[in-house]
C-alpha cells in the first residue's frame, strides 16, 4: 500500500501535472537551453539531446578488467568481489572527491572509466553537453523494472536515455547524541545549530558548493535553491563567513567516518551518510549515539549510475548496472553503504525491519512524502553557475 | 663562556634528532597493530604486512599495484635521467660566454621551482597543447625526468669541478681527440656521479607526490605516495603504515648499495674517503 | 690551434631542448591558458596561443581578488605561514648544522647521517606520521592530555600547519646550511678571537657575515617550495581558516571547470619565483666565488 503511494507520488510529480504548489513553485523554472545546456526540471522534464547510438542488443560481455569511478566507500567491496567472481573479471575503481572535479577530470581525460557511479542531476546537463555519456541498452538491464516508478523516467533525463537511478537522500543535520541533545534542533530554527560558536572546531559541513549554500539559504528561510539571483547568493555567502567564523567548520565529506570516531559532534551531510556511519562506530560506542535531524525545509535527491561514451567495457558496465538493481544485491550493497536503493522493492518498512536501521536514525530514512516535499537541485546555467562558484569560492578562500 | 654553547648545542641537536626520527619511527611501530588502529596499540601482529588476507599489502591488489607503479615510474625516470643529465652537465660546462649563461640558468630554475607549479604547468601543456600524450604513467614519466634533470646536472657539476680540466688536457697533449679524452677519460670519472644521481633521482621520484599526482588518470597510476595521500583521509588501516614502511626501505635499500658501492669505487680508484666521502657524493646534490 | 668545439654544444643539446620543451614551453602553455579566453558553456579555459590576443581581463580580476577581494585572505596567511616556519626552520636548523660543522668532532658521521636520514623517508610518511599522533587517539593527544592540554590539533589550526611545514622542510634547510658551514674557513673566527673578540663577537662579525650568502641560498630553497605547499596543509587541516595559495592552485587546476583562474595564480607564484631566482643566482654565484678562493 505504501508502495503504491509511492509510486502515484512520483509519477505525478515527474509528470508536472499535480505538485505541492508552495515549495515547486519556488523551485521550478522551465526547462532553459543556456547555449547548448539542456536543463530538466520538475516542473519542465527534459529528454536529453542524442549522442549516437546504444551498443547492439545481444553482445557478449567483455573479458578482463571493468574501470570505475566512485566515491570513496560508496558500494560494499562483498558486492564488487560477488560481481568479480560471477563474471571472472577483475574491477579497478577510481575514486573522486567533488562533483566538479569528477566533471573536470572526466573532460580532461584524466579519468576514463567504463562506468560512473554516483553523479546526480546538478552534473548531468554539463556531462551531455560535453558528449561524455552513451545511450542506455535496457535490453541488458532486465531490473530496470525494480526501480520506483517515478524514477524510471526522471526529470531530468526523460525515459532514463543515459542514466539509471541509484540511492535516493536528503539533506540535513547527523550529530552525537551522546554531546547534543535532539531539543536543539526542534526549538527554533533547528538550522541555527551549524552556526553555534559552541560547536567550534567540531563542526562540517559538505564540500559540495550547491549542498552547503543551499544550507545557507534555508536558515535564512530561502527555498529555491536553483536561484540566480546574485542578491541571494551574496546574502548566502555572508552568511556562511559568519558560519566559517563562528565555527571553524571542516569542509570534506568524510563526517560518516569523523563523526562515529568522536572528532567531529555536529555536521551537514547527506542522510545516507549516518547510516554509513553506523559502520564506523568504535567497540563501545552504541549506535544510538548518532543521530540525524531531517528539517522541514532541505534537500532530496538521488544520484544516478551511467556509461561513458568511450567505456572500453560497456556490455560489463550494463551489467554491472544490472546488478545493482537486483533486490538482494541492493540490500547487501545498502548494509555497507548505508543509503537507500532506489528500489521499489526497497521500501523504508523493508529497511526498518531488516534490523539494519536502529529505531533512533529512522527519521533519516526518506519515505515518499519527504521526498515529495523535498526541493531539488537541478544544473544551473553557466552564468548562474559563475555565481553559485564565485560564493563558494569566497567561503572556501578562508 | 665556550663551554656554555657546548652543553646547548648537543642538547638542541640530540633534541632534533629525537623529534625527527621518533614519529617515523612510531609510524612503523603501528604497521604491526594487531587492531585497525593506527594510534591505539592494541598487541603485536604482521597482519596489515602479509596476515590480512583482504587488506594486507601482500594482498590487496591495489597496494601491489601502486608499488608496481613506484618502481617502474623510478626506474625508468633514472634510465631516461642520467645520460641526459650527464651529458648536459659535461656540455654546458664547456661552454662559455652567452649560451653557458642560459643553460645555466635552464637548468638552475627547476631546482627551486615549487612543484605545484611544474605540475600545473604540465597538466595544462598535456591536456591542452601536447595532447597526444596521455595522463598517467607517460606524463608523469615525463614530468619527473624534467624535473630530475636539474638535479643531476648539479651532481655531476660539482664533479666535474673538482675533476678540473687537467686529465683531459693531458689525454689530447698525448695524442687523444677530444672524443676519445671524454669517453676514456673523463667518463670513467664520473662514475661516481653516475651512482649518486641514481641514488638521489630514484628517491626523488619514489618519493614524489606533487607532479606525479597531478599527471595521474585514476587508479591505474597511482604510485604510493598518491595511495597515501588519499588515504590518510579516509578510514585507512595500519596496511597504510606497512605501506609507507615499505617505500622507505626501498629508497633506503637503494641509499646503501648505492653508497657501498661509491666507498668501493673510491677504495678501487686510491681514494680513502670512505663513507664519508660517499655520504658527500650524495648529499652534494643539496648543497 | 683554436677550434671552435662543437662537441660540447652537441652534448648540451639533448638536455637543453628537453627542458625547453617541457619546462619552458609549459610556462608559456601556462600564459596562453591565463590570457586567454572562457568557453560560455563550461566555462573551461581556452588558450590563447598567439600572444598579440592575449586577453587580460581575467587576470586583472584574479589580481583585484587578491589585492582586496577573497583572494586577499589566502595570500597573506601564506606569507604569514611561511615566514613563520622559515624562521622557526632557521632557529632549530641553524645551530644544528652549526654544530654538525665545527664542534660534532668524534660523533660526526653519525650525526651527519641521522640528520640525513629524514630525507630518504618521503615526506608525507613523515606528514601520516604526525597525523597519527596528533589524532584526539593519538600519543601526542594523550601526552598532552596528561598535562591537562586538551586540543584537537588537527581542527584547523594554525600552529599544526606552520609546525607541519617546518617539520617537513627543515631537513632541507640543515643540509645546504651545513654544507656552507663546513666549507668556512674558521681560521679567520680565530684570528678574531686571537684579537681579543669574544666568541660571541666573532659570531656576530665574523661567522655569520661568511655564511650569509648561504643562509640567503638556504632560506630560498625551503621558502618557495612552502609557498606551493598544499599537501601538509590538507592532511593536517581541512578547514578553510588555513587555506594557502597552493589549495587554491591544487583547486582550480585539478579539481574546478575553471583552471584559468588557477593559471593565473601559478603565474603569480612564478613571478615571485622570478625575483627569488635573482636572488638566489646572485647570491651562490657569490657563494661560489668565495668557494673557489
Amino acid at each position: 500500500m505504501l508502495r503504491r503511494d509511492f509510486l502515484r507520488n512520483l509519477v505525478i510529480t515527474t509528470g508536472g501535472l499535480v505538485v505541492a504548489p508552495s515549495l515547486l513553485s519556488a523551485c521550478g523554472t522551465s526547462a532553459t537551453s543556456s547555449g547548448e545546456l539542456v536543463i530538466g526540471t520538475p516542473t519542465n522534464p527534459t529528454k536529453l539531446p542524442a549522442n549516437g547510438e546504444a551498443i547492439a542488443d545481444g553482445l557478449a560481455e567483455e573479458k578482463g578488467t571493468l574501470e570505475i569511478l566512485n566515491w570513496a566507500d560508496y558500494t560494499n567491496p562483498e558486492v564488487i568481489a560477488d560481481f568479480e567472481k560471477l563474471f571472472g573479471v577483475t574491477i579497478k575503481t577510481s575514486i573522486y572527491d567533488t562533483e566538479e572535479s569528477a566533471i573536470a577530470k572526466l573532460r580532461n581525460g584524466t579519468f576514463k572509466p567504463d562506468l560512473i557511479i554516483g553523479l546526480t542531476d546538478t552534473a548531468l546537463a554539463r556531462l551531455s553537453a560535453a558528449k561524455l555519456l552513451q545511450p542506455i541498452n535496457k535490453s541488458y538491464i532486465p531490473h530496470f523494472t525494480n526501480l520506483i516508478g517515478g524514477l524510471q523516467s526522471p526529470y531530468y533525463d526523460l525515459d532514463s536515455q543515459y542514466t539509471v537511478a541509484h540511492v535516493i537522500y536528503a539533506n540535513g543535520i547527523a550529530y552525537r547524541t551522546d554531546r547534543i541533545d535532539s531539543s536543539v534542533f526542534t526549538s527554533g530554527n533547528g538550522y541555527d545549530a551549524m552556526w553555534d560558536s559552541a560547536y567550534k572546531g567540531k563542526l562540517a559541513v559538505l564540500d559540495s558548493y550547491r549542498d552547503t549554500i543551499s544550507l545557507a539559504m534555508f536558515q535564512a528561510g530561502k527555498n529555491d535553491v536553483n536561484t540566480s539571483d546574485a542578491d541571494v547568493l551574496s546574502a548566502a555567502q555572508e552568511n556562511l563567513i559568519r558560519l566559517r567564523n563562528a565555527t571553524n567548520p571542516k569542509v570534506d565529506i568524510l563526517s560518516y567516518q569523523e563523526l562515529p570516531a568522536g572528532n567531529r559532534d555536529i555536521a551537514f551531510t547527506w542522510s545516507g551518510d549516518i547510516l554509513t556511519a553506523l559502520g564506523y562506530l568504535p567497540e563501545g560506542t552504541p549506535a544510538e549515539s548518532l543521530g540525524f535531524w531531517y528539517p522541514e525545509q532541505t534537500i532530496t535527491a538521488n544520484d544516478f549510475l551511467c556509461i561513458p561514451k568511450d567505456s572500453k567495457a560497456p556490455v560489463l558496465a550494463h551489467k554491472f548496472i544490472d546488478y545493482l538493481l537486483d533486490t538482494d544485491v541492493a540490500l547487501k550493497n545498502q548494509t555497507y553503504v548505508g543509503y537507500q536503493p532506489a528500489l521499489s522493492t526497497i521500501t523504508v518498512d523493508t529497511l526498518l525491519s531488516s534490523g539494519a536501521i536502529p529505531e533512533t536514525l529512522k527519521d533519516s530514512l526518506v519515505t515518499p512524502e519527504k521526498y515529495d516535499s523535498g526541493q531539488r537541485l537541478v544544473s544551473l546555467s553557466p552564468d548562474a553557475d559563475a555565481l553559485w562558484l564565485d560564493a563558494w569560492a569566497a567561503f572556501t578562500a578562508g | 663562556m665556550t663551554r656554555r654553547r657546548f652543553r646547548v648545542l648537543p642538547t638542541i641537536i640530540w633534541g632534533y634528532v629525537i623529534w625527527s626520527l621518533v614519529p617515523v619511527i612510531i609510524a612503523v611501530a603501528y604497521s604491526f597493530n594487531d587492531g585497525r588502529s593506527r594510534t591505539v596499540w592494541q598487541g603485536f601482529s604482521l597482519r596489515w604486512w602479509i596476515g590480512d588476507p583482504n587488506a594486507s599489502v601482500l594482498h590487496d591488489a591495489s597496494m601491489r599495484n601502486a608499488i608496481f607503479n613506484s618502481l617502474i615510474l623510478a626506474f625508468t625516470t633514472v634510465v631516461i635521467v642520467i645520460p641526459i643529465g650527464i651529458s648536459l652537465a659535461v656540455g654546458a660546462h664547456r661552454l662559455r660566454g652567452r649560451s653557458a649563461k642560459a643553460v645555466q640558468g635552464l637548468t638552475s630554475v627547476p631546482l627551486i621551482t615549487p612543484e605545484i607549479v611544474v605540475g600545473a604547468a604540465l597538466l595544462l601543456t598535456f591536456t591542452r597543447l601536447f595532447t597526444g600524450i596521455p595522463l598517467g604513467f607517460p606524463a608523469q614519466l615525463l614530468g619527473n625526468v624534467t624535473f630530475s634533470i636539474s638535479a643531476v646536472v648539479v651532481i655531476v657539476r660539482a664533479r666535474l669541478v673538482s675533476i678540473g680540466s687537467g686529465f683531459e688536457e693531458a689525454a689530447r697533449d698525448l695524442g687523444a681527440t677530444r672524443f676519445q679524452a671524454l669517453r676514456y677519460v673523463l667518463m670513467p670519472m664520473l662514475w661516481p656521479s653516475v651512482m649518486a644521481s641514481l641514488v638521489v633521482v630514484f628517491a626523488t621520484v619514489i618519493d614524489d607526490f606533487v607532479i606525479t599526482s597531478f599527471l595521474s588518470s585514476g587508479v591505474d597510476s597511482e604510485t604510493v605516495p598518491l595511495r597515501i595521500y588519499s588515504s590518510v583521509k579516509g578510514g585507512a588501516t595500519p596496511a597504510l603504515n606497512a605501506l609507507a614502511t615499505l617505500l622507505v626501505l626501498t629508497s633506503f635499500t637503494v641509499l646503501i648499495c648505492g653508497l657501498f658501492g661509491l666507498s668501493l669505487w673510491r677504495k678501487r680508484h686510491g681514494d680513502n674517503g670512505g663513507l664519508r666521502a660517499a655520504l658527500a657524493d650524495v648529499t652534494q646534490a643539496d648543497a | 690551434m683554436k677550434q671552435s668545439p662543437k662537441i660540447w654544444p652537441a652534448l648540451a643539446a639533448p638536455g637543453a631542448t628537453w627542458l625547453l620543451a617541457l619546462f619552458g614551453i609549459p610556462f608559456y602553455a601556462v600564459a596562453c591558458v591565463a590570457f586567454g579566453t572562457i568557453d560560455p558553456i563550461f566555462r573551461d579555459a581556452v588558450p590563447q596561443w598567439n600572444p598579440l590576443a592575449w586577453d587580460f581581463g581575467q587576470a586583472r580580476e584574479v589580481l583585484a581578488s587578491v589585492l582586496s577581494g577573497p583572494l586577499q585572505g589566502v595570500f597573506l596567511r601564506t606569507i604569514v605561514y611561511v615566514l613563520a616556519a622559515m624562521i622557526t626552520s632557521f632557529a632549530i636548523g641553524f645551530p644544528v648544522a652549526y654544530f654538525l660543522a665545527r664542534h660534532a668532532g668524534k660523533r660526526k658521521l653519525l650525526l651527519l647521517t641521522l640528520v640525513i636520514v629524514p630525507f630518504w623517508v618521503n615526506y608525507l610518511m613523515r606528514m601520516l606520521a604526525w597525523v597519527n599522533l596528533l589524532s584526539p587517539s593519538g600519543l601526542f593527544s594523550r601526552f598532552m592530555g596528561v598535562f591537562g592540554i586538551h586540543y584537537n590539533w588537527l581542527d584547523g589550526s594554525p600552529i599544526t600547519v606552520v609546525l607541519g611545514l617546518v617539520y617537513g622542510y627543515v631537513p632541507f634547510l640543515i643540509l645546504p646550511m651545513y654544507a656552507t658551514l663546513e666549507r668556512l674557513d674558521w681560521r679567520l673566527v680565530e684570528a678574531a678571537r686571537d684579537l681579543g673578540a669574544t666568541s660571541r663577537q666573532a659570531f656576530r662579525l665574523v661567522t655569520i657575515p661568511m655564511a650569509q650568502a648561504g643562509m640567503a641560498a638556504a632560506a630560498i630553497l625551503i621558502a618557495l617550495p612552502m609557498f606551493g605547499d598544499y599537501y601538509t596543509n590538507d592532511l593536517l587541516s581541512r578547514s578553510p581558516r588555513t587555506e594557502m595559495l597552493g589549495n587554491q592552485i591544487d583547486f582550480y587546476v585539478n579539481n574546478s571547470q575553471q583552471p584559468q583562474r588557477g593559471a593565473v595564480l601559478v603565474l603569480m607564484l612564478s613571478a615571485l619565483l622570478l625575483v627569488a631566482l635573482s636572488w638566489y643566482l646572485r647570491s651562490t654565484s657569490r657563494y661560489a666565488k668565495e668557494r673557489t678562493k
